[in-house]
């Protein structure tokens, strides 16, 4: 049994428009982390709490300790305080339509309450009543194959055809793709998790993406507008992404990345880490083939995840229309060649023991049907892994 | 006393025929040189004193004046030495001015009397009328190709002296100079694999089609590039001399018998400047990169790190055939009818090849390609993938075909384009294409479609079916109307080099 419901934590009570104020201001301040926020407010108002870190109340106890390990923390603070003075901040936050949410209030997510590492306040933009529904977390390589990123996009998009909000991050790739399938779907509420202030959105290239995001779903922050997207903020990202989701799905990743942060953060609040197994060899799915091996459960379709909550769409009978043009019997051949990696007219022609002409002409007639698409002279089937449209007829 | 001596100076690559008149008189000893003389020109009063002082003449210490005409035009280079300093061996009586009648004079002098080779030679020999035409030793190969009259090389302006002086005959100089450089041309026998980038290179050498190789390091890009020339037939009379006369002009060492008769191949490094690349300087204008491989091939290798200004320079000569340099003073027009290939990597750390492989993002990549103009992209009919060969092919290390196997092709390809049209299917005029190029229904329907997708622009869609052609031509038996899979070969011979914005499906 858990110590913690033997002896209940005393519920939080709500915060006022002052507390909130003075918790965005707090968190605001330069080399601001959660564990320092969590530290100055034991036991004090958050307006008393700015008050130690600002310096004009003594610290004591934790703080002093801490003015003492960190050389220039109390100089950087202090400083910091003239730029994001709590008044300041509550005015950006409301240009930017950027509500505050601290834990005993109503709109903090239930999920992230008895979280061990719990965000002491939260910055949303949008509704955060998006969250209130079947959640799966999407997330991966910024670098993925172009296939990767369509799969992302598929999956994005047939969970909110399934109702299911698609939590991720709004990184370039995998991120990136998985809420644009999401978009693509009428009606669907995507929930973003991001590292800086909603006042630049970051990854630039994706501020269209962040905007549609916000104004249909929710873009959440730890940090309040003002906050860059320092490094050491991806990683805290990550474990808040991972704890509002139900499952999470990683599409590619390499042996190392941020998408592994998440699934281990996953995995220690014992949220099931699916993953989208790929070529043994091919480097962006590294990462996901050995999450396979450490346990989590392969994502093949889309079916897998709905199950995994829950949701079995199964016998629905959704109707699905392909327009393509079907391949003739060189396109077939091709098209079951190009399932396993990618290739070129040389490529393909050497497996097939067909002259250049007629192995380009196969290659050329599948991308204008759409059936791969070509960059570089590199060909790649755009069969999303676990779309097997083509299988199904 | 006076004396008048027929020499040249250069201008791009021609010559122009110069008077070098050189009056001996009474006054205050000096010597003048007159009539739009620049730097270098002026510098020739000092070496032309030395020299006629160490080959056993006098220097006249009385009033010389040297006036160069015309004397509107700007003067430059050291290939007046020579006619000066005959100039005042003849006005100052040390030699008979009837022994230089109907002479010409070309070359530089060394202060001992020796008598060195300037570049641009056999322009300036082609444009003097004179029966005998005295150049350096060195030059002589270059001279005999243009010149009227007889060439005479000489080493020295002693032997000069002697011959008009009837003391001796003329000196009988070997005419192959030290510097010399026989043509070598590597063999596509020694490219391994590559079955894409063998047959994009006889297209090239067979329809004149500008090509760029996109490949990760030690591909074999360059090496490629290297054996095109080997590919193509020799140069015709016509062009051999204007080859040879561009060649000359730029200083580039001439083949041993002085004609070129190859295809020329240059390959100039990605720092070379906008003059060195189109031409210019300041008074003599020398021909740039894009001239001197006039008739060949010039190799751009690793095309995005080339300053953009150059690229886009070549972009109007590569149009054009030649090229327009105008100074201040002057204006010269040089030929530059070169076929471009160029090669570059798929993305800034190189080994950007198998999608999802390397770690540049888009963005990068968007950058790195970006620095090559789209409309210069646009502009070559065949972008090819090439791969690193693969290990098995390249330890069994079997030969592949032989440029001399693949030249008879090419040839035959280029017999038929000529017969049918009269020119090379590069220049095949767009409103000809439906004339000579032909398409099936479904290739026409393929072409369609591609256009519709925005894939190929007006200019592409135009040099595809040129592409096309030369697929045909190089099929064994000809073919009259295209048909899908040559176009289907054309467009796969033309990979997409910037990523696509967005996903894209078609569905």
């Amino acid at each position: 049994m858990n110590v913690t419901q033997l002896f209940p934590e005393p519920p939080i009570p709500p915060s006022t428009p002052a507390d909130r104020v003075h918790l965005a201001a707090l968190a605001g301040l330069e080399l601001m982390t959660t564990p320092r926020l969590v530290a100055l407010q034991s036991g004090r108002t958050p307006e008393e709490a700015y008050a130690v870190a600002t310096g004009r109340e003594a610290p004591s106890g934790a703080i002093a300790a801490l003015f003492e390990q960190t050389r220039g923390l109390r100089e950087r603070w202090a400083a910091s305080a003239e730029r994001n003075r709590p008044d300041d901040v509550a005015e950006r936050c409301a240009n930017l339509d950027v509500q505050i949410v601290a834990p005993g209030d109503h709109g903090f997510p239930p999920q992230l309450v008895d979280d061990p590492r719990r965000p002491a306040v939260l910055f949303v933009q949008g509704d955060i009543g998006a969250l209130d529904a079947r959640r799966v977390g999407i997330v991966g390589t910024r670098n993925p194959t172009r296939r990767g990123a369509l799969t992302a996009e598929h999956f994005g998009q047939e969970l909110a055809e399934a109702g299911v909000v698609v939590v991720s991050g709004l990184a370039l790739g995998i991120d990136g793709a998985a809420h644009l399938g999401a978009l693509k779907s009428p009606g669907s509420r995507p929930v973003a998790v991001v590292a800086n202030g909603h006042d630049q959105p970051y990854p630039k290239r994706h501020g269209h993406l962040w905007r549609q995001v916000a104004e249909r779903g929710a873009v959440i922050s730890e940090w309040p507008p003002g906050v860059a997207p320092d490094p050491f903020r991806f990683p805290q990202r990550n474990r808040i992404l991972a704890a509002l989701s139900e499952i999470v799905l990683v599409v590619e990743s390499r042996e190392r990345g941020g998408s592994l942060i998440t699934a281990r953060e996953a995995a220690e609040r014992g949220i099931d880490v699916f993953a989208v197994p790929g070529p043994i060899d091919q480097r962006s799915s590294l990462g996901t083939n050995r999450l396979l091996a450490d346990g989590a459960a392969p994502a093949f379709d889309v079916e897998c995840l709905l199950v995994a909550i829950g949701l079995d769409h199964r016998r629905a009978g959704r109707e699905r229309v392909d327009t393509r043009r079907i391949p003739d019997a060189d396109g077939t051949v091709v098209l079951d060649l190009m399932r396993e990696r990618p290739g070129s007219i040389e490529s393909i022609a050497q497996e097939t023991g067909w002259a250049l002409g007629r192995t380009a002409k196969a290659l050329v007639t599948l991308e204008r049907d759409g059936w791969l698409v070509e960059v570089g002279g590199w060909y790649e089937s755009l069969e999303p892994i676990g779309g097997s449209r083509r299988d199904e007829r | 006393m006076f004396a008048s001596v027929p020499s040249a100076v250069l201008f791009g690559a021609q010559g122009h025929p110069v008077s070098v008149e050189v009056h001996v008189g009474k006054g205050l000893p000096g010597f003048h040189v007159v009539g739009l003389p620049d730097e270098s020109v002026r510098e020739s009063r000092d070496r032309v004193r030395a020299a006629v002082m160490s080959s056993g003449a006098s220097w006249p210490d009385i009033k010389i004046t040297v006036n160069l005409a015309p004397s509107r035009q700007r003067k430059s280079g050291s290939g007046l030495d020579l006619a000066i300093a005959v100039g005042v061996l003849a006005a100052s009586e040390q030699i008979p001015i009837e022994s230089i009648e109907r002479m010409g004079f070309v070359g530089e002098l060394g202060l001992d009397g020796s008598i060195r080779s300037v570049p641009g030679v056999a322009p300036m020999a082609g444009v003097l009328s004179v029966d005998d035409l005295v150049v350096p030793a060195g030059n002589a190969h270059e001279a005999a190709i243009v010149a009227d009259g007889r060439v005479r090389p000489c080493r020295h302006l002693r032997e000069l002296m002697a011959v008009c002086n009837e003391s001796a005959p003329w000196p009988d100089h070997d005419v192959c100079p030290d510097d010399a450089v026989p043509t070598f041309e590597p063999d596509l026998s020694d490219v391994i694999g590559q079955p894409m980038a063998r047959r994009a290179l006889e297209i090239a050498a067979a329809g004149g089609h500008h090509c760029l190789f996109v490949g990760p390091p030690g591909a074999g890009k360059t090496m490629l590039a290297a054996r095109l020339p080997g590919l193509l037939p020799p140069l015709d009379r016509d062009e051999a001399l204007a080859v040879t006369m561009i060649h000359s002009a730029a200083g580039v060492a001439l083949p041993p018998d002085g004609l070129v008769v190859r295809p020329p191949f240059r390959a100039p490094h990605h720092t070379s400047s906008q003059v060195a690349m189109v031409g210019g300087g300041s008074t003599s204008l020398r021909p740039g990169e894009i001239s001197i491989s006039h008739c060949g091939v010039l190799f751009m290798d690793e095309l995005p790190e080339f300053a953009p200004r150059v690229m886009d320079t070549i972009r109007q000569p590569l149009e054009e055939g030649e090229v327009s340099v105008s100074r201040a003073a002057l204006h010269v027009t040089i030929p530059s009818r070169f076929q471009l290939v160029a090669a570059m990597n798929p993305c800034p750390c190189g080994d950007g090849n198998e999608p999802g492989g390397c770690e540049c993002g888009d963005a990068r990549l968007r950058k790195y390609v970006g620095r090559v103009s789209g409309p210069l992209l646009d502009r070559f009919d065949l972008r090819v993938k090439v791969d690193r060969p693969d290990v098995a092919q390249l330890i069994d290390n079997r030969p592949g075909e032989s440029s001399a196997v693949v030249r008879l092709r090419v040839a035959a390809a280029r017999r038929r384009a000529l017969e049918r049209q009269g020119v090379l299917n590069n220049r095949l005029a767009a409103r000809d294409l439906d004339r000579f190029a032909p398409l099936e229904p479904a290739a026409l329907d393929c072409l369609r479609n591609e256009m519709e997708r925005g894939r190929l622009s007006a200019r592409g869609y135009h040099r595809l079916r040129r592409v096309a052609r030369t697929i045909g031509d190089l099929r064994p038996e000809g073919a009259e109307v295209l048909d899908e899979e040559t176009i289907a070969l054309a467009l796969g011979m033309r990979v997409r080099i910037r990523p696509p914005h967005t996903i894209e499906r078609a569905a």
